[in-house]
């Protein structure tokens, strides 16, 4: 192993290894995914709704599948988490993986959420059930999306730090 | 685990933090390095050139939109050799560490 050059002092040390893990921090901070994607599945989101609400039984079927293919299309590159802007490729091991699985949960949830906002609307007598369930939802996607992938920045940073 | 290499040319605090961005990543636009570092255009192209002539890293310019975009990316050699400095750095910083310890 060589020797470390003389002329390099403790501190001379620390204070480059603090600008590397600086840098790194810049980095982390473009994990997310592009900023049309939340309002996407959102408006999609309430289009489903609006189908379900007021189309036939082929709507009702036929706009979760189409919503589905089209988000199956769009969200490999977006939901990798590297391409927030145009401006850098986050490496695919930093970015980790961690953004694909937690939205995939993310939206699995709001599956969930949306059956059980239709069903007590429903029971609560609301007119239009579905269409009000996928409004609450579009709105949490428009909220809580940006805060999943702050969160995971946070996690990801004190990941490996330097 | 990469075996410390101290390295003079990425040394310098403006190159160690240029090359520590292109760490992290796969290419990154020369305007983004600029902003991040606060540097002028004729300021940054000279630590390009100085990294590109040492083979650490490519400058790959573009049309895109009509507009002319320059990416930046380490070579294998500028990853290897920004590898073996931070490792060099750690040396450094455990060995000072474990004097302390022993005094």
């Amino acid at each position: 192993m060589p020797a470390p050059p003389p002329d390099i002092s403790h501190d001379e040390a620390r204070m480059a290894l603090d600008t590397v893990e600086h840098r790194r921090q810049q980095v982390l901070a473009e994990i997310d995914v592009p900023g049309w994607y939340w309002w996407f599945l959102a408006l999609g989101w309430v289009a489903v709704g609006v189908g379900a609400q007021f189309g036939g039984i082929w709507a009702v079927i036929l706009s979760p599948v189409l919503f589905g293919a089209l988000h199956a299309a769009l969200a490999h590159r977006a939901l990798s988490g590297r391409y927030r802007t145009g401006n850098l490729s986050v490496r695919r091991d930093v970015a980790g993986h961690q953004v694909m699985f937690a939205v995939i949960a993310f939206v699995i949830g709001l599956w969930a959420v949306t059956l059980g906002v239709a069903l007590v609307a429903d029971a609560d007598g609301a007119r239009h059930p579905s269409l009000f369930a996928s409004v609450v939802v579009a709105l949490l996607v428009l909220a809580g999306g940006p805060r999943l992938m702050a969160a995971l920045r946070r996690h990801r940073a004190r990941a490996g730090a330097v | 685990m990469t075996a410390p290499r101290f390295d003079e040319l990425i040394h310098p605090s403006t190159r160690l933090s240029i090359v520590a961005l292109l760490a992290s990543a796969d290419w990154i636009e020369f305007g983004y390095v600029r902003d991040q570092l606060g540097l002028s255009d004729s300021a940054l192209s000279k630590q390009f050139s100085t990294l590109e002539e040492a083979g650490y890293l490519t400058l790959e310019r573009r049309v895109s939109d009509r507009r002319r975009r320059v990416q930046v990316r380490l070579t294998p050699e500028g990853r290897a050799a920004f590898d073996g400095h931070v490792a060099a750095l750690r040396a450094v910083v455990a060995m000072a560490e474990s004097e302390t310890t022993t005094l």
